[in-house]
């Protein structure tokens, strides 16, 4: 049995809106998850760090101001110079339709505007780690092989 | 029990068994339970006297008359049949001086006073080139560096202005300061409106975020504020309890007025401790709240608000003067009933959320958001919108040419007096933890409103919880159908380089030496004040002055267990 799927949730820079992250948090433990929040005001070095420090599978940063073009491509391109992409990255919040695919080339995977369903999100990381198990568990057939 | 009471228990079983039963049985009721919405207080299907008589409601004592002890039939005596609520807009972004344009047009609409909303780097006490700024300065809000940038958005018409409220409760201290300075500046005399601070830095701990220094630096910057201002400017408005944030937390009434009414108290302990007598600082003390779409749940918080506050004063405060019992309350229409999907229905939400606020005596002065604020700043056609709601209710309904209509409705009764004690019951809970402070450093508040946020995105998600556009009468809209705000992405850059001009052209030892000055004066315990307005004269900027208080106070991250998750 894989252990329990590990989750940064993060707010980077001054935006303060909580709602939305407390209630991912509350959601994603509800769905067997383990759930790991930032606090406020933290710095795209900040969060690279604590992912790779806590070891989580996902990472989940929460925007309802206006920074999310500045710190949401870093993030991802500090986990990749520490040979931390493996992780999944997600955003959500209050983020411009103009904005999101800017996102997605950047390295984000998916973004989940205000309003989405939270068993959304829950089925979305929860089909990505099945998918990395199963990929997970061809690699060690072929090295069986 | 009286005779009367019993006839009308007979009379009421009788209803229910003739007349009653068989439309039920014809038609059974659309849900197998109504309840309120925040509360989920059951809704009975009718209230009478008997509900009344099993809360022994008493008219003198619970009720009253207008502008007499308990309030809760409001705070004038007159309601509004003398003077109309002041008709108020939140506003805020850009550069001072495009703020200013869009201030002038809105006092061009018939607007009475004005809201001053700053950025996020400047509630944060950061000037817009610092790090943290980078993408938000003049985003939310209008971006403010030194006193330059201040004078600048006050070039308004200050005849027509009545109230102006400047919403930066952080570094509080520093913002008086550059207001009064660009008064001065401009030759305004500062007696000639009211200007509201908030200063409303334990809301911010609890669940807004924009805190600089740990909580007790915190309250010791709001008092140097509420005190300079009773001290040199008694007809300002120098602290307000924004209840408002606790609503747009999802807190329910209770946990609004409870939480509230902590904070307000530990305000009053401060400034109490400072030597201000009890009757000089209460009648200072000011309220905004929000209000939610549940109509009932609505009337009752403002007037339990009201009577609530009375007793407070004097039961606890030991005070009968009417100055410092009688609430003073701005009521706003809550922007967290209002939807992202088909933002044209709220207007809908708006208009009723007035009707209550005036219906129920909301307040001196009321602000409404605007129908297109879960997307955008506003455009100008949803300030014009907005104005004309508070219009309407003010001039169509009639619901502002009697005082407190509702009174004596054996629902509005019934709920107004539960509401009451269910506050007074969690305001003893929070006493016997220490107090709000206390609440705040160890995550009470927070992990209530987290609870609260959670349960209701449950209830909408699985549709207990009915939001029309959003898991009710959906329809398709296809493309979004209102104009939307557009923000002018080179603003940061026009104000960095404004800041830099500044910091360019100042004396740099004259600016050094104020802000040692406001250091010394933080770790001396003087009023920080004058020591604010000597850097602000200087042209020292807002974050330099909030750097000098942080060297001295520390900067605040809270404990895990503090955050609410």
């Amino acid at each position: 049995m894989s252990r329990r799927i590990r989750v940064l949730l993060a707010k980077l820079g001054l935006d303060a809106h909580t709602i939305g992250v407390n209630v991912i948090a509350q959601a994603l433990r509800d769905a067997g998850m383990e759930v790991i929040y930032s606090g406020l005001k933290q710095t795209p070095e900040m969060v690279a760090r604590t992912a790779i420090q806590e070891d989580v599978d996902v990472v989940g940063m929460s925007s309802l101001s206006n920074a999310h073009m500045v710190h949401f491509p870093k993030v991802v391109a500090l986990l990749r110079e520490q040979a931390a992409d493996d992780k999944l990255v997600i955003g959500g919040g209050v983020i411009p339709e103009e904005d999101q695919q800017t996102l997605l080339d950047a390295g984000i995977a998916r973004v989940f505007t205000m309003g989405t369903p939270t068993r959304e999100i829950i089925a979305y990381i929860e089909r990505w780690a099945a998918d990395r198990a199963n990929a997970g568990d061809a690699r060690a057939e072929r090295a069986r092989e | 029990m009286s005779e009367s009471d019993q006839s009308l228990r007979d009379r009421l079983a009788a209803w229910e068994r003739d007349t009653l039963a068989q439309k039920l049985a014809a038609r059974p009721e659309r849900k197998s339970e109504f309840t309120t919405q925040a509360m989920h207080w059951p809704v009975n299907r009718l209230y009478t006297p008997l509900d009344l008589e099993a809360v022994g409601f008493d008219y003198l004592r619970d009720v009253g008359f207008p502008g007499e002890f308990p309030y809760t039939r409001g705070s004038e005596p007159n309601g509004y049949r003398s003077d109309l609520w002041t008709m108020m807009q939140v506003s805020g972004f850009g550069t001072g001086d495009e703020w200013a344009k869009r201030g002038r047009y809105m006092l061009e609409q018939g607007l009475t006073g004005l809201f001053l909303e700053y950025d996020l780097p400047t509630t944060n006490g950061y000037d817009s080139d610092h790090p943290l700024a980078a993408g938000e300065v003049g985003r939310a809000g209008i971006a403010l560096d030194s006193l330059d940038d201040m004078e600048a958005l006050l070039d308004l018409p200050f005849e027509k202005l009545q109230r102006l409220t400047s919403i930066c409760n952080g570094p509080q201290t520093v913002n008086l300061a550059m207001i009064l300075c660009a008064l001065e500046k401009r030759g305004i005399d500062p007696g000639s409106f009211t200007l509201q601070i908030p200063n409303a830095i334990l809301i911010e701990y609890t669940c807004v975020g924009r805190y600089l220094f740990p909580p007790d630096h915190g309250l010791r910057v709001a008092t140097d504020a509420l005190e300079y201002c009773i001290k040199n400017h008694p007809n300002w408005i120098p602290i307000s309890v924004v209840s408002a944030q606790l609503y747009a937390a999802h807190a329910n009434p209770v946990q609004e007025l409870a939480f509230s009414f902590a904070i307000a108290k530990e305000y009053l302990d401060a400034a109490l401790a400072r030597g201000i007598p009890i009757d000089t600082l209460a009648p200072y003390f000011s309220f905004i709240t929000g209000i939610d779409m549940d109509f009932f749940e609505a009337v009752g918080k403002l007037r339990a608000y009201r009577k609530i506050w009375a007793r407070i004063m004097r039961d606890e405060y030991g005070t009968d003067r009417p100055e410092s019992q009688r609430l003073r309350l701005t009521a706003s229409p809550g922007t967290m009933s209002l939807t992202l999907q088909q933002p044209l229905n709220n207007i809908a939400r708006l208009g009723i959320q007035m009707l209550a606020c005036a219906v129920a005596q909301g307040g001196y002065a009321m602000n409404t958001p605007l129908h297109d604020e879960a997307h955008a700043l506003p455009t100008e056609e949803a300030i014009a919108v907005g104005a004309a709601i508070h219009n309407i209710v003010a001039h169509e309904s009639g619901v502002a040419d009697t005082v407190d209509p509702l009174a004596g409705s054996y629902y509005v009764e019934t709920m107004t007096r539960k509401l009451e004690d269910a506050v007074f019951a969690e305001l003893d809970k929070i006493a016997a933890m220490g107090g709000a402070l206390h609440a705040i450093k160890t995550g009470y508040f927070q992990k209530e409103l987290a609870r609260q946020q959670y349960e209701r995105v449950r209830a909408i998600e699985d549709g207990s919880r009915k939001l029309v556009g959003v898991n009710h009468s959906v329809r398709d809209e296809g493309k979004r159908s209102i104009a939307i705000h557009k923000h002018d992405p080179a603003v940061e850059q026009r104000q960095v380089e404004r800041l830099r001009r500044l910091r360019a052209g100042r004396d740099g030892a004259a600016v050094q030496k104020s802000l040692d000055r406001l250091r010394d004066a933080a770790r001396s315990g003087e009023n920080l004040v004058p020591p604010c307005i000597e850097a602000v004269r200087s042209y020292a900027t807002h974050g330099e002055m909030c750097d000098a208080l942080r060297d001295v106070f520390g900067s605040y991250t809270p404990d895990a267990s503090a955050m609410g998750i």
